[in-house]
């Protein structure tokens, strides 16, 4: 299912077509993420926006909104401030500890410096679920 | 065979100008059918204007029981803003790790 089709239905423009991304975009992001829940078994989510300061307690506290915060990793990007937050649940950090966090922090960012939010957030996602592995 | 200069001026001026007009107009056109998309690109330093965005492979994964309306397989499209409030009161969990890094 696409995202063009999910709004078929409704009838009213998309939300999600309002965000930052174009529908092609949109459609690589939903397959990374989904490439990396099933190949690690971990929950990834990917959220674009402004953050409250502090920056960091806003992005913890989404990650706490997901079902299953301990197996999650969130992904808080905010263009405006041009910040960027890795969020790692207690399970999820041993799977992925704050060093490799910290590497696909950096690769994105220089993405992002560059202007390309979506690739960006592609090649953090492959980053993240390649170090995780299988679970 | 010498050419006159009307045949001069023809293939000399007409037919680059030619050329030119034809690039120029579809270089406009390409341009201006992606102008709402180029519009809003985000580009480092200027202000951004968008709906937030929050994307999960599954949405059933988010607590909140108004991410479950979504069909399975979609994207969680933006959420709502009560839903942000909400998230803005709630304590900070313990435990967690990751990353940090600006540009």
């Amino acid at each position: 299912m696409t995202v063009g089709e999910v709004q078929a239905g409704t009838g009213n423009p998309p939300e999600v077509l309002d965000g930052p991304f174009s529908t092609r975009q949109l459609l690589r992001i939903d397959e990374a993420l989904r490439l990396a829940d099933q190949g690690t078994g971990l929950v990834f989510s990917v959220f674009v926006g402004g953050l409250d300061e502090p920056v960091r307690e806003h992005a913890e506290r989404l990650h706490r909104q997901l079902a299953d915060p301990d197996r999650s990793v969130l992904i808080a990007v905010s263009p405006n401030q041009r910040r960027l937050e890795i969020v790692t649940g207690r399970h999820a950090r041993k799977r992925i500890p704050d060093t490799y966090a910290k590497l696909a922090a950096l690769s994105m960012v220089a993405s992002f410096g560059g202007g390309d939010l979506a690739g960006g957030i592609i090649s953090g996602l492959d980053q993240l679920a390649s170090h995780a592995g299988r679970g | 065979m010498g050419l006159s200069v009307t045949d001069t001026l023809l293939v000399y001026v007409g037919i680059p100008a030619a050329a030119v007009l034809v690039i120029g107009g579809l270089a406009y056109a390409a341009s201006r059918g992606n102008g709402g998309r180029g519009a809003k690109r985000y580009r480092p330093g200027r202000p951004f204007d968008f709906t937030p965005v929050w994307f999960l492979a599954r949405p059933e994964h988010l607590a909140d029981s108004a991410g479950t309306a979504l069909a399975a397989g979609a994207q969680a499209p933006a959420l709502t803003s009560r839903k942000q409030e909400q998230a803005g009161r709630e304590a900070p969990a313990g435990g967690t790790g990751g990353a940090s890094d600006r540009w």
